[in-house]
């Protein structure tokens, strides 16, 4: 159903830009109809109601000071967009959109990290991060917190900016987060307040991990690094490319490796290692070294024009919503946001209107104006997370959805 | 569990840990409080873990039906059922309401106490419901004393419990002997700190 909508907002013409609107909402009740009747839909309509959604910077600040105010330790959302009176100093934001829910599980575990700019001395390189906990929530709000400067302290040292140095600069970056998690207990801060593990019995935190999927966008270049079973899927002339492989404990590689390190994986609840945890590496989580581990899977990918998007999320989102159905919905969302009328950006910056003119006969929406891709990726990250919710996720869900189009 | 052989040579269960002359010290405790009458579709398992600490002190920790994230890994929280007979008092009957942390295959469980016997110090529960894949799970816990040179403290943690549909008897107690190696193993952490930090009483002349 979800499918049969989405094609039809594909096949609207580009010159009707309400009736494509229209279609991108039907695409997105369609989605939340999905296998829905009377009675599920009440009981969704309450379930909504307890979601925490935060899907644009003002939310976000806004959901930082309830956080605050209810001593929630877990913090969905970093990396809020710059002041718009530094505008005329500010280098072009890049055009992103981000949604967390919690959804059904009971605590909100997953951190996002959007850091523009984030290199000293090399601009336009974009980092973002989703981090997806287990176990509790610190470890994977250290990531959110340190990941993007210890990355870039990393590529420093490396003093090259080559392909080849990238790999090692996240496989170092992952190991010093790893090496962080381990000693967080012993090495907080007085002032970091303590999260709710630590209430019960500080210094021992060897159950709590997180994933880890970060991406370095940059003019030429997309770097990805996983570890653990969140993804980065690159959408390239409506082909998704995955720029990362989930760890699953039972991946045939990671089970030899897995084995061969004197661990066993069991199918319990799903394949786990040593019937405890369902990925195979991971931030934290010391106590099952050395079967679970930081390593990252890097990626480097050369951007070319028929790059669409790039689509980070946890697996919240990955086990019920298809490689080729996420790709769909941004495309379906881009088309549905394109031409570009003049807006507003989020944070209250308009830039200047790009230049008139849609192209025509092209299946391939390109050079939309930079001030409304943050509207279209942001409709797309929300609709992604409404789809997985919709189709019973029973995780957080984290999306980020960056725009990779190249334009005005 | 092994058949002991009537007199003769002890043989140490597998991966016990234990040399023979300790485990010969322990046997009557094995016999008395860790066999099961185990049937098919079912499997058990024996653990033991040295403590350098006091055996009253190790006890206080694992009598607490309570409180059991003192020592045990996985817990997010922990509610005794209140018992308007009982009051407060920790007795065979009670329940607890266990919430585990997440990322694992199970989100709560019902465990009942069975057995509490401050002066043998033996502790059991048995988990009788919630989210999980242990079915008629039983566990016994004791606290011994070894004799010999320094303070040496051995607990031992034994379980029955059904083999669920699609797994194998080694699938099972790898499953259930990983989450109680390492609860033993963080009982041992906070029983040495919690020993080694209170001052010594002054010797009396």
């Amino acid at each position: 159903m979800a499918e049969i909508c989405c094609e039809e907002a594909k096949s609207t013409p580009a010159t009707a830009v309400a009736a494509a609107s229209v279609s991108a909402t039907a695409a997105a009740a369609a989605a939340v109809a999905v296998a829905s009747s009377a009675l599920e839909r009440r009981r969704r309509r309450l379930e909504m109601r307890r979601f925490r959604v935060a899907s644009d910077p003002e939310e976000l600040v806004a959901e930082d000071v309830r956080a605050a105010k209810r001593q929630r330790l877990a913090r969905t959302l970093s990396g809020s967009c710059p002041d718009a009176g530094s505008d005329s100093d500010r280098p072009a934001l890049p055009r992103y959109g981000v949604t967390s829910v919690c959804g059904r599980r009971r605590e909100m575990e997953d951190t996002v990290s959007i850091r523009p700019d984030f290199l000293p001395g090399t601009s336009k390189h974009n980092f973002f991060g989703v981090f997806d906990g287990h176990g509790c929530s610190h470890v994977a709000t250290m990531c959110q917190d340190n990941m993007h400067e210890v990355v870039a302290d990393e590529h420093t040292k490396a003093a090259s900016g080559e392909e080849t140095a990238w790999k090692g600069v996240m496989e170092r970056s992952f190991s010093r987060l790893d090496e962080q998690a381990a000693s967080w207990a012993t090495s907080r801060s007085r002032d970091e307040p303590a999260c709710r593990c630590e209430q019960q019995m500080p210094l021992r935190c060897d159950h709590v991990g997180s994933t880890a999927v970060v991406a370095v966008v940059s003019p030429s270049h997309v770097v990805v690094a996983n570890a653990g079973d969140s993804r980065a899927v690159l959408s390239r002339g409506g082909v998704p490319v995955p720029l990362s492989v989930d760890h699953k404990p039972d991946r045939p590689d990671e089970l030899a490796r897995i084995e061969a390190a004197g661990g066993r994986v069991i199918y319990w609840d799903g394949a786990r290692v040593l019937g405890v945890l369902a990925m195979s590496r991971a931030i934290g989580d010391r106590y099952l070294k050395p079967f679970v581990s930081s390593e990252p899977e890097v990626t480097v990918t050369e951007r070319t024009d028929d790059d669409e998007c790039l689509i980070l999320a946890s697996d919240g989102l990955w086990d019920v919503v298809t490689n080729e159905m996420a790709c769909e919905v941004v495309r379906a969302c881009f088309r549905s946001n394109g031409p570009p009328a003049p807006a507003a950006r989020p944070n209250g910056v308009a830039l200047p209107a790009a230049g008139a003119g849609a192209e025509d006969g092209s299946a391939v929406v390109k050079g939309v104006g930079k001030e409304d891709s943050d509207k279209a990726c942001s409709d797309a990250a929300m609709l992604l997370a409404k789809l997985a919710l919709a189709r019973r996720s029973a995780d957080n869900v984290s999306v980020v959805v960056v725009d990779l189009r190249r334009g005005i | 569990m092994d058949q002991q052989g009537a007199g003769g040579d002890v043989e140490v269960p597998a991966g016990l840990g234990l040399t023979a002359a300790e485990y010969e010290q322990l046997r009557p405790t094995v016999d008395a409080h860790h066999r099961y009458a185990v049937g098919e579709g079912q499997c058990s398992s024996l653990l033991a873990q040295r403590i350098h600490a006091p055996p009253a002190a190790v006890w206080a920790i694992v009598r607490r039906f309570d409180c059991p994230q003192v020592y045990k890994h996985f817990i997010r929280s922990c509610a005794v059922r209140p018992d308007p007979d009982a009051g407060d008092a920790l007795r065979p009957g009670r329940l607890r309401e266990v919430c585990v942390i997440s990322g694992l295959p199970a989100s709560t469980s019902t465990e009942r106490l069975d057995h509490l016997d401050d002066a043998a110090r033996v502790f059991g529960f048995s988990i009788t419901g919630g989210e999980h894949r242990l079915r008629n799970y039983r566990s016994v816990t004791t606290v011994s004393e070894l004799a010999g040179p320094g303070i040496c403290t051995v607990v031992l943690e034994s379980y029955a419990v059904d083999v669920p549909d699609g797994n194998t008897e080694d699938d099972t107690r790898l499953f259930a002997d990983t989450v109680i190696r390492l609860n033993l193993q963080k009982l041992k952490s906070v029983a040495e700190a919690s020993t080694s930090s209170s001052a010594p009483p002054p010797p009396s002349e």
